[in-house]
C-alpha cells in the first residue's frame, strides 16, 4: 500500500531522513521507534505533505502520493499538536475538520457521531472542546484524523501528556483502525506502547531504520542476552574477582554492588556454573532473577546511550 | 471554493461564539466617543444655571434693605438666586457647607444715609471655593448699586420728605402737607410707568446665522466626527486579532493539519483574507448602528458608506495578511501590531482633528487607512461620493494583497 524509497531530507549541514525506505501493507501498525532527533516528525510531515523539499519516492497506492491532491482524501493525520479549535464543540469540530475532506454532507454527519461515540465523548459533544480534559482532548485529536476513515493513517506521538486510562483507550482504538484494515504509522517515545499496540516496530535514528520487525524478531536480530540479577551478602569487589573467570562470550557481568550484581547471559544454562563459583567462595546468595530482554534494552543497543538533544 | 467558504463559516462561527476580544475593541471606541462629547460638546438643552445661594444679612432692616431683598424676589430673578437672610455667623456657616455662593451685608443705617444722600457701602463675602456664580452675585449687587442710587438721586425731593417721615412720631407727621409731595412724585412714577411697566422692550432669545456660515455645532456633529476616526483605529485592533489566527495556526499544529487534507494553500489565504474583510465590516456596520442609535452620530449616504466601509475593510485584511506572513511568530506580532495601529491613528486623525495636526504629521498620515476613511466619512456626511479615498484605499489594498497572496502561500507551505 506504501512504499517509500530513499527518502532524504537535510536541514543545513544536518541529515534528518537519510536514503530511508520502508514498506506498509494494508492493517500494518507499524510502531516507529527513534530518540529526539531521529528523524520521525520530518518522515511524518512529508507523507502529510507539508514538506515539499526532498528527494526520494513515496508510492500510495500504486501512485506517486504527492503528484495527485485527490489522494489525501486517503490520508489521515493525528499530530502531536492538539489541532482543533478550543471554540468549537467536539461535533463541530468534527465536522469542520471532516468538511474539508471530500465526504458527502450526510455522511459526515453520521460518521461524527460514529466517532463520537468510539472516543467516548459523545455526551460532551456540544461542549466547547476549551472545558475537556487533556485525554478527551487527546481522543478528539485522534478521532478527527479518522473521520474520513483514511486508508494510511499517520500518529505523530499522539499519547504525549495523558493519562494511563487515556493512554489505554486510544491505543485501542489505534489497534482497531488497524484491525479495520487502516495501515498505520504510530511514531512515539514510549517502547510500551509499541509492544502490545504494533503489529511491526521500526527502530529508526539518524534518518535511517537500524532495525525492524516484530519484538522476537527484533530481540534475534540484535542477539540481545537475558539480564540474571543476584542479590545476596557479598560485597562487590568479592563477586567480581568470582565470576572474573567465567566472563566472555556466553557471560558478562554488567554490574556488581554490594549486595546486588547483574549479569548478561547468552542462555540460563551458565546459571548454575555461577552459583558453584558463588557458593565455592563463601559468597552467599539470597535471591536470582532472570529478565527477558526487553524492547528497551533493544532499543538502548541500537541507539546508544547517550543522550538527545 | 466550497472548502474557502467552509474554512470562512468556521472563523466566523468560532469569532462569534467567542467575542470577548472583538465586543472589547468595539465598546471602547464607544465609551471613547461618549466620554470625549459629555466632556466637550455644546449643552443645547441646558440653557439656565442652577439657582445661586446668597445670604442676606440685614442690619438695617427697614425700607432700602427690603428692596435690596425685593429685589432678588422679581420674577426672572428669582429663578437665578436662592436667597436666605440670616446672621453674619450663619452665613459663613453655609458658605464653608458649600450651601452660599456669597453673603450680602446691608450695613446698619443704610436707608437713612440713603435718604441723607450719604455714601454707604453693601458688602459681598464671595466663597473663595467657588470661581464663577459668587461674581454674578457681585455683578448683580453693583448693578443694583447703580441702579438704586440712580433712583435715589431722581427722587431726592420725594426722599428728603420720606426721611421726615421716618424721623416723626406718627401723631406729629404734617399729613396735611405731604399732599403735594406725593403729588409730584406720583407724577414722576406715572411718567416712568409708561416706559417701564410694562417693559417696552422685552428680551427674547434669539440666534441668527449669516448666509453660508456653518450651522451651529452640536454635541451630535462632535460624534459624528468623531466617531469615524474612533471606528477606523478599533477596527484594525480587531481586524489584526482575527489575522492573528494565521500566525497562531502556523505555530499549534492546526495549519499542518489542514495541508494534510485537499484544502489548497490558496484557498485558505483567500478565506482568511475574505474572512478579515467580511468581519471587519460587520463589525465596522455595528459600530456605526450603535453610533447611531446611542449618540444619534450621522452618516450621510448610507451606500456611500457601506463602499467606504468595505474598502478599509479590505485594506485592514489585506495589511494583516501582508503582516501575518512577515512576522515570525505571535509574540513578535503583538509586540509589533498595537505601535502600528497606534502610529496610523495618530498620523491619521483618529486621535485629533487633522486640521488640528502639525503639517509634517499630515503629510506622513496620507500613508494610513484612518486619514483616507476619515475624509471619505466627512464627504460622505458632506453629502457627497468619497470618489478619492475610496480609490487610494482600493487601489492600496488591492496592492497590499497582491503581496500578502503569495506571502501567506509560501508561509503556509513551509
Amino acid at each position: 500500500m506504501l512504499e517509500i524509497k530513499n527518502l532524504t531530507k537535510s536541514y543545513g549541514d544536518v541529515v534528518a531522513l537519510d536514503r530511508f525506505s520502508l514498506d506498509l501493507k494494508k492493517g500494518e501498525v507499524l510502531g516507529l521507534l527513534g530518540p529526539n532527533g531521529a528523524g520521525k516528525t520530518t518522515l511524518i510531515s512529508i507523507l502529510a505533505g507539508t514538506i515539499s523539499d526532498f528527494t526520494g519516492t513515496v508510492s500510495f497506492q500504486g501512485r506517486d502520493l504527492f503528484a495527485d491532491r485527490r489522494l489525501k482524501n486517503r490520508l489521515g493525520i493525528v499530530p502531536q499538536d492538539m489541532a482543533f479549535y478550543e471554540e468549537l464543540s467536539a461535533r463541530d469540530n468534527l465536522l469542520f475538520w471532516g468538511g474539508l475532506y471530500d465526504v458527502p454532507r450526510a455522511d459526515l454527519k453520521k460518521r461524527a457521531e460514529e466517532l463520537l461515540e468510539l472516543v467516548e465523548l459523545a455526551a460532551r459533544a456540544k461542549e466547547p472542546v476549551k472545558n475537556f480534559s487533556g485525554g478527551m482532548k487527546r481522543r478528539l485529536n485522534a478521532a478527527i484524523g479518522l473521520l474520513h476513515k483514511p486508508d494510511l493513517l499517520l500518529l505523530d506521538e499522539p499519547t504525549v501528556g495523558i493519562d494511563v486510562q487515556a493512554k489505554v483507550s486510544l491505543l485501542d482504538i489505534i489497534r482497531g483502525v488497524g484491525a479495520a484494515g487502516t495501515a498505520v504509522i504510530f511514531t512515539t517515545h514510549q517502547l510500551a506502547e509499541v509492544e502490545g499496540t504494533c503489529s511491526r516496530i521500526a527502530i529508526m535514528d539518524h534518518g535511517r531504520i537500524l532495525a525492524q520487525g516484530t519484538l522476537e524478531e527484533l530481540v534475534r536480530i540484535v542477539g540481545e542476552r537475558e539480564i540474571v540479577e543476584i542479590a545476596g551478602g557479598f560485597a562487590a569487589g568479592a563477586f567480581s574477582e568470582a565470576v572474573q573467570d567465567l566472563a566472555g562470550e556466553r557471560l558478562e557481568l554488567l554490574s556488581a554492588a554490594d549486595g546486588l550484581a547483574s549479569l548478561a547471559v547468552r542462555d540460563t544454562g551458565e546459571i548454575p556454573r555461577i552459583m558453584d563459583r558463588l557458593f565455592s567462595r563463601g559468597l552467599a546468595v539470597a535471591d536470582i532473577k532472570i529478565k527477558s530482554p526487553s524492547l528497551e534494552t533493544v532499543f538502548l543497543k541500537l541507539t546508544g546511550r547517550s543522550l538527545r538533544d | 471554493m466550497r472548502r474557502l467558504f467552509l474554512v470562512l463559516g468556521s472563523d466566523v462561527r468560532r469569532h462569534l461564539k467567542s467575542p470577548l476580544a472583538i465586543v472589547i475593541f468595539m465598546a471602547i471606541p464607544m465609551v471613547m466617543t461618549a466620554l470625549i462629547g459629555i466632556i466637550f460638546a455644546p449643552k443645547a438643552e441646558q440653557t439656565t444655571l442652577p439657582p445661586i445661594p446668597v445670604v442676606l444679612v440685614d442690619h438695617d432692616k427697614s425700607i432700602a434693605s427690603r428692596l435690596v431683598l425685593g429685589a432678588f424676589d422679581a420674577d426672572q430673578l428669582k429663578k437665578m438666586f436662592e436667597v436666605t437672610v440670616a446672621d453674619e455667623a450663619e452665613g459663613r456657616r453655609r458658605m464653608e457647607k458649600g450651601r452660599a455662593s456669597a453673603i450680602l451685608i446691608v450695613p446698619e443705617k443704610f436707608t437713612l444715609d440713603l435718604l441723607d444722600g450719604k455714601t454707604t457701602t453693601l458688602t459681598v463675602v464671595k466663597n473663595p471655593a467657588e470661581q464663577f456664580l459668587p461674581d454674578v452675585v457681585e455683578e448683580f449687587v453693583a448693578t443694583m448699586a447703580v441702579m438704586l442710587s440712580g433712583a435715589i438721586q431722581a427722587f431726592e425731593a420725594e426722599a428728603k420728605g420720606i426721611r421726615v417721615l421716618l424721623d416723626s412720631p406718627v401723631d406729629l407727621i404734617p399729613w396735611e402737607t405731604l399732599g403735594p409731595e406725593f403729588g409730584k412724585a406720583q407724577k414722576k412714577v406715572v411718567a416712568a410707568s409708561k416706559y417701564l411697566n410694562p417693559l417696552l422692550i422685552g428680551i427674547k432669545a434669539e440666534e441668527t446665522r449669516a448666509p453660508g456660515a456653518k450651522p451651529r455645532f452640536t454635541r451630535r456633529d462632535l460624534f459624528s466626527i468623531m466617531l469615524p476616526g474612533m471606528a477606523v483605529m478599533f477596527l484594525l485592533f480587531i481586524v489584526q486579532t482575527l489575522m492573528r489566527d494565521i500566525i497562531s495556526e502556523r505555530g499549534d499544529g492546526k495549519l499542518r493539519r489542514m495541508m494534510t487534507t485537499p484544502l489548497r494553500p490558496m484557498e485558505l489565504v483567500g478565506a482568511r483574507l475574505l474572512g478579515g474583510w467580511v468581519m471587519g465590516l460587520v463589525v465596522l456596520l455595528v459600530m456605526v448602528a450603535v453610533g447611531t442609535l446611542i449618540f444619534g452620530a450621522y452618516w450621510g449616504n448610507f451606500g456611500y458608506f457601506l463602499l467606504l466601509g468595505a474598502a478599509v475593510s479590505f485594506w485592514t485584511a489585506a495589511f494583516f495578511g501582508l503582516f501575518g506572513a512577515l512576522v515570525r511568530n505571535r509574540n513578535q506580532a503583538g509586540a509589533f501590531s498595537a505601535p502600528i495601529i497606534l502610529a496610523f491613528s495618530l498620523f491619521g486623525g483618529s486621535m485629533m482633528n487633522p486640521e488640528a495636526m502639525p503639517k509634517a504629521f499630515r503629510a506622513i498620515g496620507v500613508a494610513t487607512p484612518n486619514r483616507w476613511f476619515i475624509d471619505g466619512a466627512a464627504l460622505v456626511r458632506d453629502g457627497r461620493f468619497p470618489l478619492v479615498p475610496l480609490l487610494i484605499l482600493l487601489a492600496s489594498g488591492l496592492v497590499l494583497a497582491a503581496l500578502a497572496a503569495p506571502a501567506l502561500r509560501r508561509r503556509i507551505s513551509v
